[in-house]
């Protein structure tokens, strides 16, 4: 059988928080908590730095506003070139509308594809999706931490000690 | 570019500012309204002292009523959102917003008599002018003074009562209080906002009295929140380190205080742009020669300011969360925040009198420096009185970070 990782259930919010205090200080890498809401507080627990998505969000935005202007430039001032007005070929100011309209729309559709990137999505299948504790668990009242078998300090006995001491009244192992 | 299409236009509002020259024949304050009509100062030459003194003073004075009216709007969005994160900041901006009666009216009243000397429209004759001949039932002394005073007996009216309930909740805790003051907030929002644009007309807009712009009153207020949005994360700061407010500044606090000046960083920046972005289309004279006249000579770059450095600065070096959360980096984005908005201010008023270009002087100084300081003393004087926090608001557990379950939950179990 190939193990995923060890899966520890907790009771409270609290108590997968501390434990997740426990697993990050205890130089861990490849693992995660699940639960049924977001918990306040669970990225610093986690360790977990701030998410990289804004930066695709930033180069999204800034891809848009570049290529709506050059695109109504190009359109209105140089290859076909149109007097409306009186008004200038081009001007920052009416190309502002258009470009910001694109930032907004190329900003979104980065961290779309930023999120997307970063989770590894889409993914058919998940070993977790398997265990029926945990299914009933993280989506309704238990709180579940799992550290995966492939992390370099996982070790099936010291890391099954260390989330009992955390206080965890089962843990398994999750068959891959 | 823009600057050529735009002095294209100048031909036309120099047209439409004709209506203004009989007045000037008759030799009536000759100076007071060549400024804005064909960039040179008048034949009268460099204006008299009185009138320097009165330009500097009332930039100074729209700087300070800035603080106000946004401590005011602060305290009001409090009550509309039942917001938990601003109760640490209430009490102090409750202060600051109640400075808007009696002390800022007092120190209105050099403007109301000054006003002869600072607004060209007074000393015209309407029917020798079509713009103010059409907006005459506005831009007359009687107006003039009577709506000056209504805006501050309406400001006081919210504001101190919005800090009587809050000091009356400290010593018995009833919730009718809390109602009390949504019920001002509610009513209030209106009244600040009519109020808000009211005040930036008569006392900002009208300086040159043929423009038109229904965003003026918005940009004002924008810009105002914004700088007392940073000046509100320094002065929580500040009682923090102090001790005042030790125990309610929390990190989220800052990080709210943070977002909410980004917030307005943008939106000022939207605002501005609009009005400018639809002047700039309509291309109508009465409009154009507004931003033709702040084209001039070293306006220009004070323009530029507000573009890159009211905007684009703080909004790329904000971007990123730990910048909101240092507190030296925030400290020096309030100082920069006061010089871009002062700027903004000078942007609106100098250039009626110096349309050259920004002239400082020791005026600017004094009017700015002695009215802070009267309004310093005024709002330490208030605060060292008071709890520096709401004491007993509903939400001040939440403030310290602490869960209170509800009385009819615990009934429930």
């Amino acid at each position: 059988m190939n193990a995923y990782g060890l899966m520890a259930v907790f009771d409270t919010p609290a108590d997968a928080m501390h434990a997740a205090e426990q697993v990050r200080d205890a130089g861990y890498s490849k693992w995660d908590v699940h639960t049924p809401f977001p918990v306040h507080g669970m990225d610093a627990a986690m360790g977990i730095p701030n998410s990289k998505v804004g930066w695709f969000t930033f180069l999204g935005g800034a891809t848009g506003y570049t290529s709506g202007m050059i695109m109504i430039w190009w359109m209105n001032a140089y290859d076909y070139k149109i007097i409306i007005g009186g008004k200038p070929m081009f001007s920052p100011f009416f190309s502002f509308p258009v470009s910001y309209e694109l930032t907004i729309l190329l900003a979104s559709f980065g961290s779309l594809i930023g999120m997307f990137l970063l989770n590894r999505l889409p993914r058919l299948h998940h070993p977790l999706l398997k265990n029926r504790k945990f299914c009933s668990g993280a989506t309704h009242d238990k709180f579940i931490l799992v550290i995966e078998t492939a992390d370099p300090k996982f070790n099936a006995d010291e890391t099954r000690k260390l989330l009992a001491s955390a206080g965890s009244k089962h843990i398994e192992l999750v068959e891959d | 570019m823009v600057a050529l299409f735009a002095a294209a236009l100048l031909g036309n509002s120099v047209v439409a500012a004709e209506h203004a020259k009989p007045a000037a024949k008759a030799g009536q304050s000759v100076d007071a309204h060549a400024g804005h009509n064909h960039g040179k100062l008048g034949p009268a030459g460099e204006p008299t002292e009185l009138k320097k003194f009165g330009y500097a003073y009332l930039t100074a004075y729209m700087f300070c009523l800035s603080l106000c009216l946004g401590a005011l709007f602060i305290v009001i969005l409090n009550h509309l959102f039942d917001a938990q994160w601003m109760v640490p900041i209430r009490r102090f901006l409750e202060h600051i917003a109640c400075q808007l009666f009696p002390t800022m009216f007092i120190l209105w009243l050099p403007i109301g008599f000054l006003a002869k000397y600072i607004y060209p429209w007074w000393e015209i004759d309407p029917h020798l002018d079509h713009a103010l001949h059409a907006k005459a039932i506005l831009f007359n002394p009687t107006a003039f003074w009577v709506v000056s005073c209504v805006l501050f007996l309406v400001w006081g009216f919210i504001a101190h009562g919005l800090r009587r309930a809050s000091l009356a909740q400290d010593k018995d805790g009833a919730a009718s209080h809390t109602r009390t003051m949504r019920r001002y907030a509610a009513g209030g929002i209106f009244l600040f906002a009519f109020s808000l644009t009211g005040a930036a007309i008569y006392w900002m807009k009208s300086l040159q009295h043929q423009f038109f712009s229904t965003m003026y009153g918005v940009v004002y207020f924008a810009g105002s929140v914004w700088l007392t949005a940073i000046t509100t994360y320094w002065l929580l700061l500040y009682f923090k380190n102090r001790g005042d407010l030790k125990d309610v500044a929390r990190e989220v606090t800052f990080h709210d205080c943070g977002k909410l000046f980004f917030a307005f960083t943008v939106f000022y920046a939207y605002i501005h742009f609009s009005q400018y972005f639809l002047i700039w289309n309509a291309a109508v004279p009465e409009e154009t020669f507004w931003y033709v006249l702040r084209e001039e000579g070293s306006w220009k770059w004070v323009g530029q300011l507000t573009i890159f450095g009211h905007f684009w600065f703080p909004f790329l070096f904000l971007l990123p969360i730990h910048r909101k959360l240092n507190f030296q980096v925030m400290s020096m984005m309030a100082g920069w925040a006061w010089l871009c908005h002062y700027m903004d201010l000078q942007f609106n008023i100098g250039p009626v009198l110096y349309p050259d270009g920004l002239h400082l002087g020791i005026y600017d100084l004094l009017s700015l420096g002695g009215m802070l300081a009267v309004l310093i003393f005024m709002f330490s004087r208030a605060f060292n009185a008071h709890p520096p926090y709401p004491q007993r608001d509903p939400r001040v557990a939440e403030t310290f970070g602490v869960y209170v379950e509800p009385a009819s939950s615990k009934a429930a179990h």
